[in-house]
């Protein structure tokens, strides 16, 4: 064992440490350039996120317009409540205080005014508060409470349009109807400030700013027009004082594009309290979402496709109503017992003939009827830019025997939307093009106020000619001058149109009785539509139900101010001369004694029925069975139960 | 002796004193960067920190004067004086209602901005009582018992005090520093090994006792675990060298000191150096720190007297660990202990201390055959 320490061995021992302390400070060196150089991009980027603040800067939300350019939606303003517990100075106070404004439980409240976080927003009771909220924290001067700027969406026009324009949510996104639809385009960017902040969220002195500004959302032009909404609400309006209904619908659309000019339904909800009534209600926007066989209305596609197809002839062939027809071992019965007797196929139409247009669908046959149908958009969806829109129900082809073709071709079995309709009548008086309905017409740009994108109307295919076309309006016209629709007779605007009155199915899977969905369907002027209007009552009350009593009239109060509105101008008289009218044949008086309620009901179309008693049974009636009085007179029958 | 007297220097090493002149310098400048912010919040004086930092300094200037003019062989007789003197200081600080507690320590003696850390005088104390001791038992230093157990109880004795306040970076230092002595002393190196396995055996029982250390062992290797917890200094501490890249952000545009990372002028002084500054700025703190180093074992490399040797050694390893594990802790090599970086970090004790010890270094340095 060595006694003593060398020199040596202290020396080289010093020497040892110096060189232990020069590694670990070369270590240092280098983990001070891993951080510095190979973290740095990482970590500078999370501590940007810890130095930057945002405020946020919200875009104001598209409007949406009709096509005159009046407002249908408008951004109001409204403040929203945010705490910052810190601030609160008188705790208990503060929270008594928002707790009787907001509507809050105090112990809610409390929550809030104590919460340990940098601020607290009161959702979904202090967002948006009314005007008489707002003033009333504005007085209290609370410390720590304060007012955001907030905006929400609200509805001029109240329940106007309500299931086309749908709705938004607390936070302005859009739920329902065109607000859902087009969300993207009207919701905009949000913008903001960021600045650098210390850790006490003060802006640090002398550091920069990055400003992005928000971007608002686009505005909506669409192609309703305001007047003609207006009117069909005010229609709608009294049709239910009137009627009662369980429903009410109306369309209408530009013929010439496929253009929706106005939209409605009852029952009906206002866009800003849409969660005080029943889901059902703004869920269903019936136009475009219900189902129903179209009854009559439906003619005028057989007649249209016929026509198209040659395979009648207006003037020159005939067809003999005996009052009934037999197809395929079924006794299919006119409304007229005894029938009509010889008419042309002009008059088989005029009279709404159910053996004729029977007749009229076998000389098609099913597979170019059914084609004509397809043509026409029934059975797929038409594609109008709203969502929930139904497709309607046909016969499958193999399934359509010598009956279902007989009932179709009179506008039962099938089962179609309203708006399906619509386009089909509008593609057979427009010259025979079917167009793509749609709402959304163009963007506009919120600074420049320039058109950024324009929707073009969609022609989907050409169904009939335009001579074909040309035949079908005058035949309508005529099914509206001489009486079946004579209430939508309108002096001057040439309106032409068809009735229909639709059976509804009920639950049990029978046609309800004395439940009807009564419809018309109306265009004008007949020389150039500019208009078609559909309206449908549900089940209307107190009333016949009769397409020509209860819809014809409303139909054609809309089409004359909305034609006025739209400054279409009037046919002059002159204009009228030039088209004569065959003279009116005097009609016979049906025998209508024993039927019932609903045979009479079910297209007694040339006559206006006057009903007195009660029950389901016809017991007497004036005039007599046999009298030839005017087509379009009233007949009086008596009700009584047996 | 009285031939070393001859031999003897009249000044002492300029190039060290430059050195220390340098650091200063930078640490009064980082000080002001770092702590205006907080100085201007908490007292509404931009340079409430900078002022005192200022006073410090001068009375730390003062006693490394004296200290340097003070032949270093007065202190061999008053070693055991101070000493002793160091641990009733020690004891007293633990008297609850004496001892000032800050920042969960309680290390403090005195009233406001005149307290002291006995911690701080116990390091030195300890340098130079086994600067003494292996000076007078040099001949006996490999045996067991004088080389290694007596002076190894002292220090853990001293060690298990300032653990009590507690202070585990100070502690850690003394450890070191005393440890390291012990070795150029010429203590057989098998005695370390046993060291280390009381040393692991210990480390251990410390975890055990107080669990909150090995979360904040393990935080360091990956903070963002727990970034508001054991994390937040450390992470707070990369954003601000992160940022720093090459250049740094330039004087007094650091973002983190803005009440980011808390007492930015203390322990993590270092940090505001690297946003400001950059590596360049960084690695030239470290280098002027190396340069001391040298400049350091180059005085004591060449001085004959072993006392001197001893207490030069002990006082540049007392430095040398405190700047290896302050700036360790601030770039995430190793866990958060509380510890100042010396001549940068904001605090009274740890300056005075430290230029009194260079005032010693200084003295040395005159009978160094350089």
């Amino acid at each position: 064992m060595k006694k003593y320490v060398s020199t040596m061995l202290i020396r080289k021992r010093i020497l040892f440490t110096l060189l232990l302390f020069c590694f670990i400070i070369l270590a240092m060196i280098i983990r001070l350039a891993y951080v510095q150089f190979m973290m740095s991009e990482e970590i500078s980027d999370k501590a940007e996120d810890l130095w930057l603040r945002d405020i946020v800067f919200q875009p104001e939300r598209g409007e949406i317009l009709d096509r005159n350019m009046n407002y249908l939606t408008k951004n109001v303003s409204a403040a929203s409540v945010i705490v910052i517990p810190r601030q609160v100075k008188d705790v208990d106070r503060t929270a008594e205080e928002l707790a009787k404004i907001l509507h809050l439980s105090e112990e809610k409240a409390y929550e809030y005014v104590t919460k340990n976080t940098s601020s607290v927003s009161i959702h979904p009771k202090g967002r948006k508060i009314t005007k008489e909220q707002e003033q009333a924290l504005t007085q209290l001067h609370l410390p720590g409470i304060y007012l955001a700027k907030d905006s929400k969406r609200f509805y001029p026009n109240d329940a106007y349009l309500a299931h086309v324009l749908g709705f938004t949510g607390i936070d302005n996104q859009g739920l329902m109807g065109l607000e859902q639809q087009y969300d993207d385009h009207f919701k905009g960017e949000a913008g903001s400030l960021s600045y650098y902040s210390d850790a006490k969220g003060k802006k640090i002195t002398d550091s920069s700013n990055q400003y992005t500004p928000p971007k608002d959302g686009k505005h909506l032009k669409t192609t309703i027009d305001l007047d003609v909404q207006t009117i069909m609400e005010r229609e709608l309006d009294v049709a239910e004082i009137k009627y009662n209904p369980d429903g009410a619908l109306a369309i209408a659309v530009n013929p010439k594009t496929g253009a929706v000019l106005g939209m409605s339904s009852r029952p009906n909800f206002n866009p800003e309290n849409y969660n005080e009534v029943n889901p059902d209600i703004f869920d269903r926007n019936l136009p475009i979402w219900s189902t129903f066989e179209p009854g009559s209305t439906f003619k005028i596609i057989t007649l249209a496709a016929a026509l198209e197809e040659q395979a009648v002839d207006l003037h020159k062939d005939t067809y003999h109503d005996k009052g009934h027809i037999h197809v395929g071992g079924a006794k299919l019965r006119c409304w007229k017992s005894g029938g009509h007797g010889k008419q042309t196929i002009m008059e088989v139409a005029e009279n709404s003939c159910n053996p004729g247009f029977v007749h009229i669908g076998s000389k098609l046959g099913k597979e170019k009827l059914f084609s004509y149908i397809r043509n026409f958009g029934f059975g797929s969806k038409t594609g109008i830019d709203l969502q929930g829109e139904g497709s309607g129900i046909l016969f499958n082809l193999d399934q359509v025997g010598p009956v279902e073709l007989a009932t179709t071709s009179f506008g039962q079995g099938v089962s179609v939307t309203p708006i399906q309709q619509v386009m089909a009548v509008a593609a057979v008086v427009n010259g025979g093009y079917l167009y793509e309905p749609y709402i959304a017409e163009s963007w506009i740009d919120p600074v420049t106020k320039e058109v950024i994108e324009h929707q073009e109307p969609t022609l989907q295919s050409r169904v009939i000619s335009s001579e074909t076309s040309k035949e079908m309006r005058k035949t309508l016209e005529s099914v509206v001058a001489k009486g079946t629709g004579r209430p939508a007779y309108v002096d001057g605007y040439r309106v032409g149109g068809k009735t229909g009155t639709a059976q509804k199915v009920g639950a049990d899977g029978r046609y309800m009785t004395n439940n009807h969905i009564v419809s018309f369907i109306g265009f004008a002027p007949a020389d150039d539509p500019e208009i078609v209007v559909l309206v449908s009552i549900d089940n209307p009350k107190n009333t016949i139900q009769f397409g020509g009593v209860v819809a014809a009239p409303i139909v054609g109060n809309i089409i004359q101010d909305s034609l006025q509105m739209m400054n279409v101008p009037i046919r002059k008289s002159g204009l009228d001369k030039e088209y004569t009218w065959p003279e009116e044949p005097k009609v016979e008086v049906p025998d209508l004694v024993g039927l019932t309620k609903d045979d009479i009901l079910q297209d007694l179309s040339n006559f206006s029925i006057d009903v007195h008693g009660h029950g389901d049974y016809v017991k007497d009636q004036s005039p007599e069975a046999g009298v030839k009085v005017d087509d379009g007179s009233t007949i009086r029958v008596y009700l009584s139960d047996k | 002796m009285w031939k070393d007297r001859l031999l003897q220097k009249r000044t002492p090493d300029l190039i060290l004193l430059l050195l220390v002149g340098m650091l200063l310098i930078v640490g009064l400048l980082m000080v002001y960067s770092s702590s205006h912010v907080w100085a201007e919040y908490k007292y509404g004086d931009s340079y409430f920190f900078v002022k005192r930092q200022l006073l410090f300094m001068i009375v730390g200037l003062v006693g490394m004067t004296i200290i340097t003019y003070t032949p270093y062989e007065i202190w061999k007789r008053y070693v055991t004086v101070i000493l002793v003197g160091c641990f009733l200081l020690l004891i007293i600080v633990l008297i609850p209602g004496i001892g000032l507690v800050r920042g969960g320590a309680q290390s403090w003696i005195g009233i406001g901005a005149f307290s002291i850390q006995p911690s701080e005088f116990m390091k030195l104390g300890l340098i130079l009582f086994l600067a003494a001791y292996l000076t007078y038992h040099h001949r006996n230093i490999t045996k067991f018992t004088i080389g290694f157990l007596f002076p190894i109880c002292l220090i853990v004795v001293a060690f298990a005090l300032i653990m009590l306040q507690p202070d585990f970076g100070t502690g850690i230092v003394l450890v070191g520093t005393c440890v390291l002595m012990l070795y150029i002393a010429g203590v057989r190196l098998k005695y370390f090994a046993y060291l280390s396995i009381v040393g692991v055996v210990g480390f251990s029982f410390l975890i055990i006792s107080a669990p909150y250390r090995l979360s904040r062992i393990t935080s360091f290797l990956n903070p963002w675990e727990d970034p508001l917890g054991d994390g937040f200094q450390i992470i707070q501490s990369l954003y601000a060298i992160g940022p720093g890249k090459l250049m740094g952000v330039g004087f007094d545009n650091s973002l983190q000191k803005h009440f980011y990372l808390p007492e930015p002028q203390t322990d993590f002084i270092f940090a505001i150096i690297g946003e400001e500054f950059g590596f360049i700025g960084a690695v030239f703190v470290i280098v002027l720190f190396l340069l001391l180093c040298f400049r350091s074992f180059y005085i004591l490399y060449y001085v004959k007297d072993p006392f001197a040797r001893y207490i030069a050694f002990g006082i540049i390893a007392m430095i040398l660990i405190q700047v290896m594990i302050n700036i360790s802790v601030v770039i995430g090599l190793i866990p958060v202990t509380g510890i100042t970086l010396p001549f940068l970090s904001y605090g009274g004790s740890s300056l005075t201390i430290t230029l009194c010890s260079i005032g010693l270094l200084l003295n040395i340095s005159m009978y160094s055959k350089l």
